[in-house]
């Protein structure tokens, strides 16, 4: 089978429901991330990047331990929550969303509460990732 | 592989002479497998002139994208419907909740249609397309969501070293920058990439677009990027808008040529899809035998 005619397709298709989902976060000024099947965070909005203080432009898609290393999510004694483990992923992953205070930590190391809610993405042929956002926590 | 234009018109058929050179009926291809099986993608009132040339044919497979009207508005008047010796293979988009049958069930049974499915002689059957890459005769077929109103698919058909792409609705640059973003973020992409022959929508001319963003359908200029992106060997634009007359495509068909070649493409890799064109789609190259032309300059205003 020659290279041209024969499905030699190089570019991995994100799902639908994915490139769907990072047009509404492109068009939103509330932060947004997208977790794929595999736990990668494979795209997160302008919004979260101020609130990182890193663009996506310049870390790119990151393993969610990548992230967790860096970002959190921490619990209130400071303590990194596995995302294998996390109150969210637990949620996504049995169909249901799920939301949750939590603590992250900014690229410059500030520490900051979060409300963070986690919605599964479930299209025509199953689960494909998650949609996440991030709100102000109490107080705030 | 094939293929002959049954129908290039988007939304609702446009007779009449103003459209009579690039044709009022709504989309239908026919693709001819190089085994002689028969593929037929979309079913728009275009599949009506094509039931005669079906004659003898035992199997037919209907490829439908999705169920807007003007894609399934002709399979009540496809002859072959009508024989009973004639087995047709209906293939669909998934969607929550009822079956594809049941689907078009709601346009074929009363009070739209005097006839029920059940009615019809024909062995007919439906299937939801897999989300993995199938088999039709020689042809390997692969069917992927794509963005435009409801469940909608583009599909890739592979036959020995060609490869067709129909993407007939589709508005890959919503709300994207599409000429910077990575290709895998890219609606339809993959189902492009490096194809023979692309067929896509080109329903708006650039400045009729911003009244009409989220309509699902793209711009000329959008067409051309994502073809260009998609390293398409050949282009047909497809899906013309029924407000569009012959004389409004041959302006949108110059001034498709122009941008084609700011962008770096072939001049002769480019045509506007017309009603009774035949193309051979090969590897090294698509070829027009009749009705479809390359951008010629000095058209417009004509």
């Amino acid at each position: 089978m020659s290279e041209k005619g024969g499905l030699a397709i190089a570019t991995e298709q994100k799902p639908i429901e994915l490139i769907l989902a990072r047009s509404l976060l492109d068009s939103l000024s509330t932060p947004g991330c997208l977790i794929d099947l595999d736990g990668t965070v494979v795209y997160y909005n302008e919004a979260v990047g101020k609130l990182a203080g890193i663009a996506f432009e310049e870390t790119g898609p990151m393993p969610a331990s990548e992230w967790g290393d860096t970002f959190g999510p921490f619990d209130e004694k400071g303590r990194y929550i596995p995302f294998d483990e996390h109150p969210l992923t637990l949620a996504v992953r049995a169909g249901r969303a799920g939301h949750f205070v939590q603590r992250f930590r900014s690229a410059n190391g500030d520490h900051f509460e979060v409300a963070v809610s986690a919605i599964p993405l479930v299209g025509t042929t199953g689960f494909e990732g998650a949609l996440v956002f991030f709100w102000p926590a109490r107080g705030q | 592989m094939r293929l002959r234009i049954w129908g290039a018109r988007g939304s609702i058929p446009a007779p009449g002479p103003r459209t009579a050179r690039y044709g009022g009926n709504t989309s239908c291809v026919q693709v001819t497998l190089s085994d002689g099986s028969v593929l037929v993608l979309d079913a728009g009132s275009g599949i009506r002139d094509l039931g005669p040339a079906c004659d003898g044919v035992e199997r037919i497979h209907i490829l439908l994208t999705h169920l807007h009207l003007d894609h399934i508005q002709g399979l009540l008047f496809f002859a072959p419907f009508f024989r009973p010796e004639t087995e047709i293979v209906i293939w669909g988009p998934r969607a929550p909740g009822r079956s594809l049958r049941d689907r078009i069930g709601r346009y074929l049974s009363a009070p739209l249609s005097p006839i029920e499915i059940r009615s019809l002689p024909a062995k007919v059957s439906f299937r939801q397309c897999p989300p993995d890459e199938w088999r039709i005769g020689p042809a390997r077929i692969r069917a992927a969501p794509v963005r435009h109103r409801g469940p909608t698919l583009g599909f890739r058909i592979t036959d020995a070293d060609s490869s067709l792409c129909y993407l007939p609705d589709h508005e890959p640059a919503l709300g994207v920058p599409l000429a910077e973003l990575e290709p895998d973020w890219i609606s339809g992409f993959a189902l492009a990439e490096r194809c023979s022959l692309l067929l896509h929508d080109c329903q708006y001319a650039d400045e009729e677009y911003s009244e009409r963003v989220g309509w699902g359908h793209s711009r000329v200029s959008d067409a051309l990027v994502f073809a260009r992106r998609s390293a398409a060997d050949h282009v047909l634009l497809f899906h013309h808008d029924p407000l569009h007359t012959d004389s409004d495509l041959d302006q949108l068909h110059v001034r498709a040529g122009e941008r084609w070649a700011a962008l770096g493409g072939a001049p002769d890799a480019l045509a506007m899809a017309t009603e009774g064109a035949e193309v051979d789609v090969r590897a090294d190259g698509a070829r027009h035998t009749n009705g479809a032309a390359a951008p010629r300059a000095g058209q417009a205003g004509r």
